[in-house]
């Protein structure tokens, strides 16, 4: 994992090989990634335009820290869905581990086994699933659809919907600052930035693409599926853990339930941000782009008074058609 | 030019599946620097040869030896390690990733951190493809952009990046264009030349006499002759593989030849279908022979409406037609028995009386519900009249052989009463006793008046069953003989004679 | 798979349940009596309704996740188009199923026409009509609809309640198409070999157009006879009945890669899964207890279909 000295995008050396072109080439390995790039900046212009206090600290902050737990999340289901897989269940993960955490909190444990036991919770909750998905071949969106509904009625069923409060101010780290900046924007880019060296760097990383792209290749080619399946659910768990930090410590208060279809946004920042919904590409910088984008959009759509009533609406159609222009893209490629 | 010394050797090695012996206490060896042909009919047990040496199976009985010590190859890890590489018929890339990160997936050149050295992996990918005369070929593409001719290569490069000593080339030139051909046997003699090994799959008898040093039979699982190649000729390895002379194999059946049913006249669609004409009378078998991706298919689908023609005209029965979709083309009275039967003609965990009924299924149906009685009466007739041995018409028709499950996709449907039957590659994959009995089926139609467009990868059935012969390459009919004018020198030769150079 | 082992799932179910049955009428006295279950037929014709349209669309190898979507939207326009656009309430009631129909509809032409995999299409949409019906709802609710209408959730027929009736007839009728029409056997072929369907000339668009279209048809009764039950409409309505109903077909015996299932077996899944929820709140676990149960049973049917199944063929 020593990746000293190699910045992202991966500059390719100025030699001979090089062929003329480096923006086609560019846009070719991460023009999706450039597409919601370009987006969140023509969408910070143009409602800066509007409503000038868009772009005011306090907003920013709102929009980067409030929404870092959900590009977190997104970075583990990036590689699972770049092996082809899917996990409905995140969202109920995020909200069991966050109750977890604030229990342990509140109960008097250390700090850091408050922000990390649930991690590995979070992993081997995960295992279990990809175990499911990789030996007993059941699809992975019914394992993580029954997962779902385990996770939120347990959640439910013991909490009794009550709230924790009383969190230890030092729990809440979400609201600190690291350097001047708030500590869930700096773990979001510094998380992107090495899940993303990881993935373009390490053999374990590139044979996840293999997996999704051609499964039967993978085999010929001596990569043992199955155990990458595990693995790249238990690093959906672990980076849910994560993410879980960022959500509990957010506010004074743990509530029982999560946002309403978390995992669905999870799972749409993935599949927007690239990653292609059959498997084999895609990276989790646009993962994180992508939700950076919803966040955006959400914030966006208060700020030129769209009723909140109807945000739901716009981002599912926003989601419809995403998915319907990746669909069409690739099958105008292949 | 080859050293004596096998590099690898399998002796007496057997695998069977769920009790079916396909390899039967099989040997042979390859030699460093020598090209080894590897001939048999379809399911004599090549591909079970091949993919134990490549680790896929691990087989029943019987030793590998490598470089003179004893092995298991029980995974395509150790095979890659033993430094054999196998190039598949169904390439096994990565569509999604660039050429340069196929050629190295799984042993990638890395960094002193550790860290894959990306530029380490595009330069030495262009080494490899320059080595091939690839040149053409830009590293940082993505595969599903490329020909299959194109991804041949990268496979080649991939089995060079990891030193393989022994290369296996299923069937290379199955879906290539003549240009195509000649560059891969260019590349072959060349990796002859750097010692490397080669185990040459393919049907194609006149690639096997220019290129290999030794060739191997195989028939019905069974070793049945290793030579070298100056000691026989294309007769005797013919009768070699199929075990007997070819003229009594095809038992072609006098029908008289009446109108014609079918006319068909400038017909296209897209690449592989272009500017097609020709006619079939009643009670005439038409045969085409090609070349895989001549548009022997395509023009089969065009045919049957699955991939509706853009422009052309068919005439049937005098009457002009356009076919848009399956459906139609069935109430025309055009029958299609596919070519991959799997896949396309069966529903395997379906009961053969389901199956038999499933291209007539409205019109057994009164009503909302299906005639149950008289689909179980129909299938019953038709099991009885092809000769399908199963249990009863309730078991699953993927219980059945190969020959029986094809013989249910004829039964399915001759039920549509067809006036014109297309069948694409009848008896590939059928055992040699099932094969002559879909011959004699096929007879027993033209005397009844049915036209039959018979597509055949298998030259001397094209020649024994065919009245006519139409040969395709590129898309286009590159020639028409009678059964007198259709010598296999004459077919073989319109085949590769491609005009168009890719 | 022969209708040999069919048979074999759905008694091995009905032994299951009788069992159940048995065991929880021994554990409450109030459980075997009339009124409780004519009362939990009541309650599970919402997800029973969708659960045999499901059956159909897992049969063929494909997945509806917006059904609970297209209930809320249908809940809500029912309340919207009656209250405050002033149609009256057959019309509307009409007009939503007609709304949530083509809702099902749009599902069906997103999977045939643009070949989303079901799943992403409909999970898509799960989001797209859940943000419409909140949309449209503004957070209000609808209440207060004349006495007549609450006899389709509330009332009774010979002595059964209304829509238990309607759930019996439409499972007859499915069960019927499915097994002994040109359309169930298209459904099961589809499921089984796409391809294979496509080359016997067998219209599979067409059918599996029509059976999202089903799927969301059945939703939308649902929404309109859940309405009716509860008296009031909720834009979060339906939410999560998908998983509801994708468990008692797949727990029926309907194979999730599709070409395997029955009505038959959807039904007896739906009454065991009841029964249990049923029995469990009757033991005092409260209603969340039982969402986690239905999680459960869903991957423990798979697992035990996936161990059989792999036994089973080759």
């Amino acid at each position: 994992m020593a990746m000293s000295g190699v910045d992202l995008p991966p500059v390719r050396p100025q030699t001979s090989l090089q062929r003329p072109g480096f923006l086609r080439r560019l846009m070719a390995d991460y023009g999706q990634e450039l597409i919601v790039l370009l987006a969140i900046v023509v969408l910070f212009v143009a409602v800066t335009a509007v409503n000038p206090r868009f772009i005011s600290a306090n907003n920013l902050t709102s929009i980067f820290s409030g929404n870092a737990y959900i590009a977190v999340a997104a970075i583990g289901m990036a590689m699972v869905i770049i092996t082809g897989n899917i996990d409905v269940s995140i969202g109920a993960l995020i909200g069991v581990l966050a109750t977890i955490s604030g229990t342990l909190a509140v109960a008097g444990y250390p700090i850091w086994v408050a922000w990390f036991f649930p991690v590995l919770v979070g992993m081997a909750i995960n295992g279990l699933i990809g175990i499911l998905v990789a030996y007993f071949r059941i699809p992975s969106i019914v394992v993580t659809l029954g997962a779902l509904s385990i996770l939120r009625g347990g959640l439910i069923s013991v909490t009794g919907g009550t709230w924790i409060s009383d969190l230890p101010p030092a729990f809440l780290i979400a609201q600190q600052k690291w350097l001047g900046l708030p500590v869930p924007l700096v773990a979001m880019i510094v998380l992107t930035v090495l899940a993303a060296l990881w993935m373009r760097y390490s053999a374990f990383g590139r044979s996840l693409y293999a997996v999704g792209g051609n499964p039967e290749a993978a085999v010929a080619t001596g990569i043992p599926i199955e155990r990458r399946i595990v693995a790249v659910f238990i690093l959906n768990g672990f980076f849910a853990g994560l993410a879980t930090i960022l959500f509990a410590t957010q506010l004074q208060v743990i509530q029982s339930t999560v946002p309403p279809n978390l995992e669905l946004t999870i799972i749409m920042a993935a599949v927007i941000g690239g990653v292609s919904i059959l498997g084999g590409s895609g990276t989790v910088i646009g993962s994180t782009l992508a939700a950076i984008l919803f966040a955006t959009i959400g914030s966006a759509l208060i700020f030129v008074n769209v009723s909140a009533y109807w945000l739901r609406a716009v981002i599912g159609l926003l989601i419809l058609a995403t998915v319907l222009a990746d669909m069409l893209r690739r099958r105008r490629t292949v | 030019m080859s050293a004596d010394t096998p590099f690898v050797t399998l002796s007496g090695v057997s695998k069977a599946f769920a009790g079916v012996k396909v390899l039967k206490d099989v040997s042979f060896d390859v030699r460093a620097g020598e090209v080894h042909a590897l001939l048999g009919e379809n399911g004599a047990g090549k591909s079970t040869l091949i993919k134990i040496l490549s680790g896929l199976y691990t087989p029943d009985g019987g030793t590998i030896t490598v470089d003179g010590r004893q092995m298991k190859l029980t995974s395509p890890r150790d095979a890659t390690a033993a430094g054999i590489a196998t190039v598949y018929q169904e390439l096994l890339l990565f569509p999604e990733l660039s050429v340069a990160e196929n050629i190295f997936l799984g042993h990638y050149p890395r960094t002193s951190s550790g860290a894959i050295d990306w530029s380490a992996v595009r330069s030495r990918a262009r080494d490899l493809l320059d080595q091939l005369d690839t040149r053409e070929l830009d590293v940082d593409t993505k595969v599903l952009t490329l020909s299959v001719a194109q991804r041949q290569r990268v496979e080649i490069a991939k089995a060079l990046s990891r030193d393989a000593k022994i290369l296996i080339m299923d069937e290379p030139t199955a879906s290539l264009v003549e240009a195509d051909v000649q560059r891969l046997m260019g590349i072959v003699r060349q990796l002859r030349e750097r010692g490397v090994g080669i185990v040459y799959v393919s049907h194609r008898l006149p690639e096997i006499f220019a290129l290999a040093d030794r060739v191997t039979v195989l028939r019905d699982g069974a070793h049945v002759a290793t030579r070298d190649i100056g000691e026989v000729d294309e007769r005797q390895l013919v009768s070699l593989m199929v075990g007997r002379p070819i003229d009594s194999l095809f038992p072609k059946v006098e029908a008289a030849i009446g109108d014609t049913v079918l006319q068909v006249d400038g017909l296209n669609r897209g690449r592989q279908v272009r500017d097609i004409s020709f006619s079939l009378r009643k009670g005439e078998i038409l045969g085409i022979a090609g070349l895989v991706g001549s548009g022997r298919t395509e023009l089969a689908l065009t045919l049957f409406g699955m991939t509706p023609a853009t422009s052309g005209t068919v005439v049937l029965d005098g009457k002009p037609v356009a076919i848009r979709s399956p459906r139609q083309a069935r109430d025309l009275g055009i029958a299609y028995v596919p070519e991959d039967r799997g896949l396309q003609g069966l529903v395997k965990p379906m009961a053969i009386r389901k199956n038999i009924s499933m291209a007539t299924i409205d019109r057994l149906s009164s009503g909302i519900f299906i005639r149950a009685a008289q689909e179980a009466r129909r299938a019953t007739e038709a099991v009885k009249r092809l000769g399908v041995r199963c249990r009863s018409i309730g078991q699953p028709v993927g219980e059945l052989s190969g020959g029986n499950q094809q013989k249910v996709v004829i039964a399915k449907w001759l039920e549509t009463s067809p006036k014109v039957l297309i069948l694409d590659e009848p008896t590939r994959g059928v055992d040699v006793g099932a094969k002559a009995e879909i011959h004699t089926i096929m007879g027993e139609l033209v005397r009844q008046g049915v036209a039959i467009l018979m597509i055949s990868s298998e030259l001397p059935e094209v020649l024994g069953m065919s009245d006519r012969v139409l040969v395709m390459a590129g898309g286009r009919i590159m020639e028409e003989l009678s059964r007198e004018e259709a010598t296999p020198e004459r077919v073989g030769a319109a085949m590769t004679a491609h005009k168009e150079a890719a | 798979m022969t209708l040999r082992s069919f048979i074999r799932h759905e008694t091995f179910l009905a032994i299951l349940l009788v069992l159940a049955l048995f065991v929880l009428s021994w554990q409450s006295d109030r459980f075997f009596t009339v009124a409780n279950l004519l009362n939990q037929g009541r309650l599970m014709t919402e997800t029973g309704l969708i659960a045999i349209a499901m059956t159909f669309v897992i049969a063929t190898g494909g997945i509806d996740l917006s059904v609970g979507s297209i209930l809320g939207l249908t809940a809500i326009l029912t309340g919207v188009f009656w209250k405050n656009l002033g149609v009256p309430l057959p019309a509307a009631a009409v007009a939503a199923i007609a709304v949530g129909t083509f809702a099902g509809y749009v599902n069906g032409l997103i999977i045939t026409r643009f070949r989303v995999p079901a799943l992403i299409a409909t999970l898509a949409t799960l989001a797209l009509y859940r943000g419409l019906a909140e949309g449209v709802s503004q957070a209000r609710s609808v209440r207060g609809y004349p006495d007549w209408f609450y006899v389709l959730g509330q009332g009774e027929v010979l002595g059964v309640p209304t829509q238990l009736w309607i759930l019996l007839i439409a499972a007859v009728v499915a069960a019927v198409i499915l097994a002994y029409t040109r359309w169930g056997r298209t459904t099961y072929a589809i499921g089984s070999n796409e391809v294979a369907a496509r080359f016997s000339g067998l219209s599979v668009e067409g059918t599996k157009l029509a059976l999202y279209t089903m799927s969301g048809f059945a939703a939308a009764v649902a929404a309109v006879i859940f309405v009716s039950r509860v008296s009031t409409t909720r834009s979060d309505m339906g939410s999560g009945i998908e998983l509801d109903a994708i468990t008692a077909v797949v727990l029926g015996g309907t194979s999730i890669f599709g070409g395997r299932g029955t009505v038959l077996g959807t039904v007896l899944g739906l009454c065991l899964i009841q029964a249990l929820k049923n029995g469990l709140s009757l033991a005092g676990v409260k209603g969340d207890g039982t969402i986690m149960l239905i999680g459960i049973v869903l991957i423990l049917a798979v697992l035990a279909s996936a161990i059989f199944e792999r036994s089973g063929t080759r």
